[in-house]
């Protein structure tokens, strides 16, 4: 085709024109050889262009479809390996409605299977005696919530009560007994599980072996029991074999107006049961609080970082008090929770926090100390611009005025370097020995239970040599040590706002508890006003002392420090103890008195450069140790600081304390 | 007869084709109105005014997220141009004098709007009402990056765009999150399975192909064509950040592998080097920064951020790289005045630049000067002794923004060809004795100083 040229009459336009040029050169059939070849090139050049157009159709509608896909670019990709899995739920308007359950109640083992999953499966020795419960969503068959009563120990049965009384009606209830469950079961307890149907139950005698299925208010769906044939051996193991028919959806929720907070509490209470009334069908409890703001609230951007483990009712009543403090903003809350728990997951969403979870990695003490890190290390990188941050448990309850009590003192921590943290908690601040709401002291250890971190003491010196996984080391512990505290202090009200409620815990246990945490005063009063904020910075604060001590009386230091009468019968009084201290690191009588008073007496606590302060009998008591003390200055020559002498190797009766 | 039978058949071919091309190009018209929603050629012919579709849209938008104290502003390229084009216009005439709306009726498919998240307090009520006020919205979700670096978080994700159509016309809500290092990050929009491919052409939004990163705006509030809205004070920076903003993230997971492998090092030497070196690296960057000079970590600071998410303990210098074209004659008083005096100064603008920094504790500020060819950018090295050039190769690179030891800062978008010219494939491995002027794979001898040009190429302090 190189060599044709176009005639400069043949200008080929549409097809019209072209159908004209046909009839042409049909006519004209003689050797118009340029013509034809013209023709052919045409008819070529359409077909070109005609695949051409196709071409690009077919390439515009790739480029449609991948664009729809999202174009996401390859190497963007390696972080969405974790793949969307999109829950399957089991439905309940499946064509199976009926759910097989198993039973098994022996002296060593309970199991309970439903479907053919284990839900529940507890051989361990020693551990699990009692009566096992389990509560099945009657529409879904899934588990919401799982308890073991021991009853074979006091007050359990009265836990167990409780429990089953703040179950909703129409629940799928199973109950199974370990080892023993009738020594500490009580009338209540028997009467309660008469009104469920059960035959058994209220009968239950020593080391029966009792397996039960129910419905909360509705028929048994089956019930096993085997009696104990003599003091010293146990009931046959029984297993119990019964079909559980599956109710409607609709029938196993609550009517509640369909707002956004009951969608929350829907989806709630369709997974977990035991909260009490938040799920009652009927006026349930609120799950919005709207507590009052704090005029000129100083902490309203400053995140709080709540740190928990697996106590979802802990952190249920936690997240209540918390929700409910004057000055709370909700949306800075972020509850770390440490491990792959759904529940705790779940009461987080009720509330509508931000809830985080943590994989285990380490064991015990480490473990809870490496949570702290990433949570902290989370808590500032989700809030770059926070210059502090609240540290809270989950075994707390806060103050109403928690807020506010945060908010008059955090210029504290801006303003003096020689602060470590502002902690709500006072150790030394019993129900006996607190007493002024607005007062707040410097102390040299670490309470922590609900304080401020400022976050360049965690970024600059703390976070890069926090104790690493096998250290096993205690956080707090860690934080206390001279190398992380380099002599600075604690601001602590004297009153606390926070009440550790936790006896269930890692270093808890319910007589370590009653001994050193129940009787702690807590501030119920809204809005305290703190008194001389200013006064607590560093030099101020000595000044402060030293007037303190000077219009101080001295106690007459021939008394037992023990004894009630050491104080005399006043009120409002300012009075002074000194006691024998020889160095700084020397607490001998100081933990001897701190044990006769009732007091924290572990570890020394709340000391202030060798002084402590606390109440008494509604008076400031002061106690100063000498000569390691800077104020033991203030000491009249004719005193003789007290002694008292640690009892020999075995406990020696509190309060049995000599004196020079 | 058959010469007729030929022509016969090509003239029927060529009807047919032509038949079918027609049809074709009907389909093809058809199809492409169709994908841009049915009414976008419906609005072409409409009167622009207060009426159209986009200013309806935006306004009930703009009721709606200030009624339910949704902190946005406007971001959309488009109107923010238009706008800074009548800016001083736009300030005088106050409010209600709106006789003509010029901005917001401009056609387009999508007005873009950013959310700052940490100030939004009423989540969960918005998106019901939104749908209530005749809004078809869709929420995209991602995990948390910031939680990325940490050991083995997960948490509940966070909304990165929203997507919320009225009639046809769509408003893009980018959520910004405040991140470490002062500044605010978007993610990238990515579609779900099962997500609508087609609830609007995804392909024209201007932001969330990548993740980004800006500086925080300063806001003002304006009245544009009737409506309040908050834009970025400084329309015209935040619209020249917008095509250079995307953001990698660092890959944390690949440096926890990394750290399983070679444990870190935890000594207080350690410590203080990462210590130092990162205020040296902070206090560079705010000193160029201010100069207005873009940069990015090079060498060995780079390797740092890409393999381990960190400082390289063992590394004793801090490593930048400039475009020659970026080179500013003050560099050098600006970096003495805040306390880094000059250590040496190898090569000169025109070829082989290199600066060389004191920092304290004896670490070292190499500010390397890159030198673009057609197909390769390099920089150049030279040694002091023998007045020997050396060049370092490296494939061509645009920048991107990262976070590195809480700032956001600039490094090659292409980190791995970068990092595999200058340390080659063997990069993961640990290596603490390297020879610049022979371990790196890129490296060239370039010839020699003339010794009449030492004065001048070899300075050393």
């Amino acid at each position: 085709m190189d060599d044709w040229k176009p005639s400069s009459l043949i200008k080929p336009f549409g097809a019209r024109k072209k159908r004209s040029w046909y009839l042409t050169w049909k006519y004209k059939l003689t050797n118009q050889r340029a013509l034809r070849r013209f023709c052919q090139t045409g008819a070529v050049l359409f077909l070109l262009v005609t695949v051409i157009v196709n071409i690009k159709l077919i390439l515009d509608t790739r480029r449609a479809i991948s664009e729809a896909n999202g174009d996401a670019e390859p190497e963007q990709d390696y972080d969405e390996a974790l793949g969307r899995l999109e829950p399957s739920r089991r439905r309940g308007s499946g064509p199976r409605r009926v759910l097989d359950v198993e039973v098994y109640s022996s002296r060593s083992k309970v199991y309970v299977a439903v479907d053919g999953t284990t839900v529940l499966e507890d051989e361990a020795r020693e551990q699990g005696r009692g009566i096992h419960v389990i509560v099945l969503n009657q529409a879904t068959g899934h588990v919401m919530a799982k308890r073991v009563f021991d009853t074979y120990s006091p007050h359990e049965d009265e836990a167990m009560v409780l429990f089953l009384n703040m179950v909703a009606p129409g629940r799928v209830l199973i109950c199974t007994v370990k080892d023993e469950g009738s020594f500490h079961l009580k009338d209540t307890a028997k009467a309660l599980l008469r009104s469920l149907g059960s035959q058994a139950g209220p009968a239950l005698g020593w080391r029966d072996t009792w397996a039960f299925v129910g419905r909360k208010g509705g028929p048994v769906l089956g019930e096993k029991h085997s009696k104990s044939p003599a003091l010293s051996s146990w009931g046959d193991p029984v297993l119990l074999k019964t079909d559980v028919p599956l109710s409607s959806a609709e029938e196993a929720e609550c009517h509640w107006a369909d707002t956004e907070l009951n969608r929350r509490r829907r989806r709630f209470c369709s997974k977990v049961e035991g909260y009490g009334s938040v799920c009652s069908c009927k006026d349930p409890t609120p799950i919005e609080f709207s507590p009052d703001p704090l005029p000129d609230n100083k902490v309203l951007n400053v995140p709080v970082a709540v740190i928990a483990g697996n106590r979802p009712n802990y952190l249920y009543r936690m997240l209540r008090s918390l929700l409910s403090a004057q000055g709370v903003s909700p949306q800075m809350i972020t509850v770390f929770i440490d491990g792959y728990y759904e529940e705790p997951m779940d009461v987080v969403a009720l509330f509508g926090l931000r809830g985080i979870q943590h994989t285990p990695i380490s064991i015990k003490n480490a473990r809870v100390s490496q949570h702290y890190k990433a949570s902290l290390t989370a808590t500032f990188n989700l809030f770059p611009e926070a210059k502090f941050a609240v540290v809270l448990e989950e075994d707390l309850d806060i103050a109403v005025d928690f807020f506010s009590f945060l908010s008059q003192s955090i210029h504290l921590l801006e303003e003096d370097d020689s602060l470590y943290c502002i902690s709500a908690w006072n150790d030394q601040g019993y129900e006996h020995t607190a007493e002024d709401p607005a007062l707040l002291y410097r102390v040299e250890t670490m309470p922590g239970l609900g304080w401020v971190l400022r976050k360049s003491l965690y970024k600059e010196e703390l976070e890069p040599k926090w104790p690493t996984p096998e250290k096993l080391w205690d956080w707090d512990m860690w934080m206390r040590m001279p190398e992380q505290r380099r002599g600075r202090e604690c601001i602590i009200p004297d009153v606390s706002r926070s009440y550790h409620f936790g006896i269930v815990g890692l270093n808890m246990n319910g007589y370590f508890h009653e001994a050193y945490f129940k009787k702690h005063k807590f501030n119920t009063v809204p809005g305290v006003q703190l008194r001389n904020v200013d006064s607590l910075k560093k030099e101020a604060y000595e000044v402060e002392i030293h007037r303190l001590l000077s219009e101080a009386e001295v106690l007459d230091h021939s008394k037992n420090p023990c004894e009630d009468s050491f104080l005399p019968d006043t009120e409002g009084h300012t009075y002074v103890a000194f006691i024998r201290m020889e160095k700084d690191d020397d607490f001998t009588t100081w933990t001897q008195l701190a044990k006769c008073l009732h007091i924290w007496d572990l570890d020394v606590r709340g000391n202030h450069r060798g002084l402590w302060r606390l109440f008494r009998k509604k008076n400031h008591f002061l106690v100063v140790g000498v000569p390691a003390s800077p104020y033991s200055v203030k000491k009249p020559p004719s005193i003789t600081p007290i002694f008292l002498e640690p009892p020999p190797k075995e406990e020696g009766a509190p309060g049995a304390a000599e004196q020079t | 007869m058959s010469r007729i039978n030929k022509n016969v058949i090509l003239a029927l071919l060529t009807l047919t084709s032509s038949a079918f091309l027609l049809f074709q190009l009907y389909y093809y018209k058809h199809y492409l109105s169709a994908k841009n929603g049915a009414g976008l050629s419906k609005s072409k012919g409409s009167r622009i005014g207060f009426d159209s579709t986009q200013w309806r849209a935006v306004k009930k938008f703009i009721m709606l997220t200030s009624s339910q104290n949704v902190p946005v502003f406007l971001i959309d390229p488009l109107i923010l141009e238009l706008i800074n084009k009548d800016f001083e216009q736009l300030k005088n005439t106050s409010l209600g004098s709106t006789s003509e709306c010029k901005f917001f009726c401009v056609r387009r498919d999508f007005t873009t709007f950013a959310l700052r998240y940490h100030l939004w307090k009423n989540e969960e009520g918005w998106f019901r009402i939104a749908e209530n006020m005749g809004f078809q919205c869709l929420k995209i979700e991602s995990k948390d990056p910031r939680l990325d670096g940490i050991d083995s978080l997960s948490g509940t994700e966070i909304p990165l765009h929203y997507i919320c159509r009225l009639a046809n016309h769509a408003i893009h809500l980018v959520v910004f999150h405040e991140r470490s290092g002062n500044y605010l990050w978007h993610g990238h929009l990515r579609l779900k399975g099962h997500m609508d491919r087609k609830f609007v052409p995804f392909r024209k939004l201007r932001f969330g192909r990548y993740p980004g990163a800006f500086d925080r705006p300063e806001l003002q509030q304006i009245t544009v064509d009737g409506l309040e809205v908050f834009i970025p004070k400084d329309p015209v920076h935040f619209l020249e950040e917008i095509p250079h903003s995307r953001f990698i993230e660092c890959r944390y997971k690949e440096a926890r592998a990394f750290f399983q492998q070679y444990l870190d090092d935890n000594t207080v030497e350690a410590m203080a080097f990462r210590k130092n070196a990162k205020e040296l690296l902070q206090l560079a960057a705010k000193t160029l920064k201010k100069l207005g000079v873009r940069f990015w970590l090079s060498s060995g600071t780079c390797l740092g951020w890409y393999r381990q998410c960190n400082i390289i303990p063992y590394s004793k210098d801090v490593d930048l790289g400039i475009f020659i074209q970026d080179y500013k004659s003050d560099i050098i008083s600006a970096f003495q005045d805040v306390g880094l005096p000059l250590k040496h100064k190898f090569g000169k603008v025109e070829d082989s630049l290199e600066l060389s920094f004191q920092g304290k504790d004896d670490i070292k500020l190499d500010i390397f000067f890159f030198y673009e060819e057609t197909d390769h950018m390099w920089n150049g090295g030279t040694q002091a002794k023998t007045g020997k050039k050396f060049k370092y190769l490296f494939p061509k690179f645009t920048l991107c923004w990262t976070e590195f030891v809480d700032m956001k800062i600039h490094v090659p978008c292409e980190t791995i060809e970068y990092i595999e010219a200058n340390y080659g494939k063997t990069w993961k491995i640990p290596v603490k004795t390297w020879d610049w002027k022979r371990s790196p794979p890129n490296v060239q001898p370039n010839g020699i100083w003339p010794i009449s040009e030492w004065d001048e190429v070899i300075q050393l302090y």
